[in-house]
């Protein structure tokens, strides 16, 4: 029934809810949505079932999304705080390291000055991201079972508080040398780093669940 | 301390066991919209009844793949002995408070 690719459900729409369920549940869950979908799909026509799809699927995330935050409310908070403060107290570390390597290989004295702006142009920001997707993956890492969870709730919960702190720190005021953009574009690069992490996390489990379950 | 159950989970446990041995996510879904009227979730089916087997009310059990699932198990769920005993108590309470209550007369 689902060997044509137009009676496939959406691919997108599945991953998304196998992000937030566990190898186990998304088995189960991703099985029934599809033998609904090649249902309705064979009753009312493949358009219709797609809608259908979309919609259970985006109440199911809903529903495991709020089952994971009562499911052991404190160990959840336990983490996202420990994501927080590993995200406060490695703030600058990117540059530091960066800082720390221009100063021991001293690049721009010799003929690798293009590498040291480069390296003085991207090289914190993607070094941010990479720490961003590290934090991420220990995160997800101590929530075993509620990755994405875990990791949308330290975004959600950080973004404002940083925000927030940041305003108390400067008095209300935004200072005339921080420039709002690159500031906005570092707030966003975190966010995807940390659920990167987080998604890479899940998905290494549910690979390792899918071969243990095979064998 | 005695439990109770909640309204979705009372739902739930009565329509796994009106299904007998065919109860998984999709009849499940299906029960419950039928009788009730009510457009649910396959994600709040599966909440509740993971609570429901972390109570002790349901235990599951994993079947075949088929190919209409996309190669995909089912899970199948059973009512427990605890859980049967769960839904009997929520009954007789609410037996017990609607008593002398004229409720038709009463509906707005």
């Amino acid at each position: 029934m689902l060997d044509s690719p137009c009676l496939r459900p959406p691919r997108l729409a599945a991953w998304l809810v196998e992000l937030f369920t566990s190898a186990d549940q998304a088995e189960c869950i991703l099985g029934d949505l599809a033998e609904e979908f090649s249902d309705l799909a064979s009753r009312s026509g493949v358009v219709s079932a797609r809608r259908w799809y979309w919609r259970q699927s985006a109440k199911t995330i809903a529903h495991l999304a709020g089952a994971g935050f009562r499911v052991a409310p404190w160990s959840l908070a336990g983490v996202v705080l420990l994501g927080f403060l590993l995200e406060r107290f490695s703030f600058a570390l990117p540059e530091r390291v960066i800082v720390a390597i221009l100063r021991t290989q001293r690049p721009y004295s010799n003929l690798h000055y293009h590498f040291y702006v480069w390296l003085v142009t991207y090289g914190i920001s993607i070094a941010r991201v990479l720490q961003t997707v590290l934090i991420g993956c220990i995160v997800a890492t101590f929530a075993k079972g509620r990755e994405i969870v875990a990791t949308t709730t330290l975004c959600i919960a950080s973004r404002p508080l940083s925000v927030l702190l940041f305003f108390l720190l400067t008095g209300g005021h935004w200072p005339k040398f921080i420039l709002p953009w690159p500031f906005l574009i570092i707030q966003v690069e975190n966010l995807i780093g940390l659920v990167i992490g987080g998604g890479s996390v899940h998905e290494f489990r549910s690979v390792v669940a899918r071969r243990f379950s095979r064998t | 301390m005695r439990e109770y159950v909640g309204e979705f989970e009372h739902i739930v446990l009565l329509a796994v066991l009106r299904l007998g041995d065919q109860a998984y996510g999709v009849t499940v879904r299906r029960e419950i919209e039928a009788r009730t009227r009510r457009e649910v979730s396959i994600g709040a089916i599966y909440a509740t009844l993971d609570r429901l087997e972390a109570k002790g009310y349901v235990q599951s059990r994993v079947g075949g793949p088929t190919a209409e699932r996309g190669g995909r198990s089912k899970r199948f769920f059973r009512v427990t002995a605890q859980g049967v005993s769960a839904v009997n108590r929520t009954h007789r309470a609410l037996r017990s408070l609607t008593e002398g209550l004229d409720l038709l007369r009463n509906r707005t």
